[in-house]
């Protein structure tokens, strides 16, 4: 239920607000372009309907099997990895937590990744799934509407910023990163804390946004380190560029609030 | 003090007149830590290379927080004489090495060993959300305590 209380911004404002990638700038009011998609599955829709299914994944193996999962509107079933929403009835699909935010992007598991694709798909997500867009459904669909349209928020927030990712992505792959242990390296706090001193001290824009671009090449160099480290299964390394990295955003967090 | 400052804009506490209880349904700051933010005792630093003075650093993995507490011991008696402390994280961590910099002074190192974080946190109420900050000032404790005692080492070993 926390996740139905989040506050998700209406859908006009969604779709209207620029993106950092060039080629995705929709002015548009969203309900005005609403277009039916057509119809191009071959599955015609199935007497079952009748029978109210949940919409989910019937498989039993590992989630890298593709799942059947079927509408509990009509009954259409899709061998998507990502059943958020049924193109035959048109009906929002119930939360599966099997989901990963990869799957809900049709990304590979992987770290590299396009952050405007994702801009672009979620965009297109949340003109199925906004909860400004069912006011005349069932309140079940309507509730729907909102743990979906959160859970995609969310998911692209976690894919499109470069730590939360990483840390995603260890996740995904069953390797929990230990928040609690406190870090005793001291080059690296060293460090930190001549770069925390150094944005305490700077008295104007022009030092911090110096500083600024100082701290973004670090996390690039440390983001291709732990892409690096990742691919070759190296994780006590990627862990370490985790950590890294957090200092590095915690500092940019600090000089943004300066700035 | 910048540290004050970033610490008062980030906890919104602007004006001098800060509410210092909890009150009814509103989530404040307990009055031990807005005491420690707008009466910071031993902000600053010692002469790391002083061979009198232990310098513990230590950073929270979570929040990216980073914290230095320094103990500056009597070489004759073994206790800790004064202590300094520099942290730059949320209010809470702020408040959790300042009141480690307190207790400290006028022990006995062992005695600052048993200095615990669930004690510090109980005296400035933190909540659940924020007990790694505690946990990070009884780190740096044990970290100042044990760089004192390798200098130490080397010095006699030398």
């Amino acid at each position: 239920m926390n996740k139905t209380k989040k506050l998700v911004a209406s859908i006009s404002t969604l779709l209207t607000r620029r993106t950092s990638h060039p080629s995705s700038t929709l002015r548009c009011n969203p309900l005005a372009t609403f277009r039916i998609k057509p119809q191009t599955h071959l599955n015609p829709v199935k007497p079952l309907a009748l029978l109210r299914f949940s919409g989910r994944a019937f498989c039993s193996g590992s989630c890298d099997k593709i799942s059947s999962s079927t509408c509990w509107n009509c009954g259409f079933s899709s061998d998507k990895s990502a059943f958020l929403f049924c193109d035959s009835c048109r009906s929002i699909q119930p939360v599966d937590d099997s989901v990963d935010y990869f799957q809900i992007f049709g990304l590979e598991k992987k770290y590299e990744l396009d952050a405007g694709s994702v801009e672009g798909k979620y965009k297109d997500w949340q003109k199925k799934l906004h909860p400004d867009l069912v006011h005349n459904k069932s309140q079940k669909e309507r509730d729907y509407a909102a743990e979906q349209s959160a859970k995609v928020t969310e998911a692209c927030r976690t894919l499109t910023k470069r730590l939360s990712r990483a840390m995603y992505i260890m996740k995904v792959n069953g390797k929990n990163i230990n928040e609690e242990e406190t870090v005793t390296d001291p080059t690296l706090l060293m460090e930190m804390m001549e770069l925390r001193e150094a944005i305490a001290e700077a008295d104007d824009s022009k030092e911090l946004n110096k500083i600024q671009s100082q701290v973004q090449e670090k996390l690039k160099q440390w983001s291709d380190s732990f892409a690096k480290a990742f691919e070759s299964q190296r994780f006590d390394e990627a862990v370490k560029c985790i950590r890294r990295m957090t200092f590095y955003e915690k500092a940019c967090e600090e000089i943004v609030k300066k700035l | 003090m910048m540290i004050r400052q970033a610490a008062k804009k980030a906890l919104g506490l602007t004006s001098r007149q800060s509410t210092p209880f909890s009150v009814g349904i509103f989530r404040s700051y307990h009055e031990n830590v807005i005491d420690h933010y707008d009466n910071p005792r031993n902000v600053g630093s010692f002469d790391k290379n002083d061979p009198t003075v232990g310098t513990g650093l230590v950073g929270a993995p979570a929040c990216g927080d980073v914290m230095k507490l320094q103990i500056k011991v009597d070489e004759k008696t073994g206790q800790i004489v004064d202590a300094r402390f520099k942290t730059f994280g949320c209010g809470s961590a702020i408040a959790s090495s300042s009141v480690a910099t307190e207790w400290v002074k006028g022990k006995a190192m062992e005695e600052v060993l048993t200095i615990k974080n669930t004690e510090i946190a109980k005296h400035l109420s933190l909540p659940p959300v924020k007990l790694h900050c505690s946990m990070l000032a009884e780190d740096a404790i044990k970290a100042a305590v044990k760089d004192y005692k390798e200098k130490r080492v080397k010095t006699n070993g030398a």
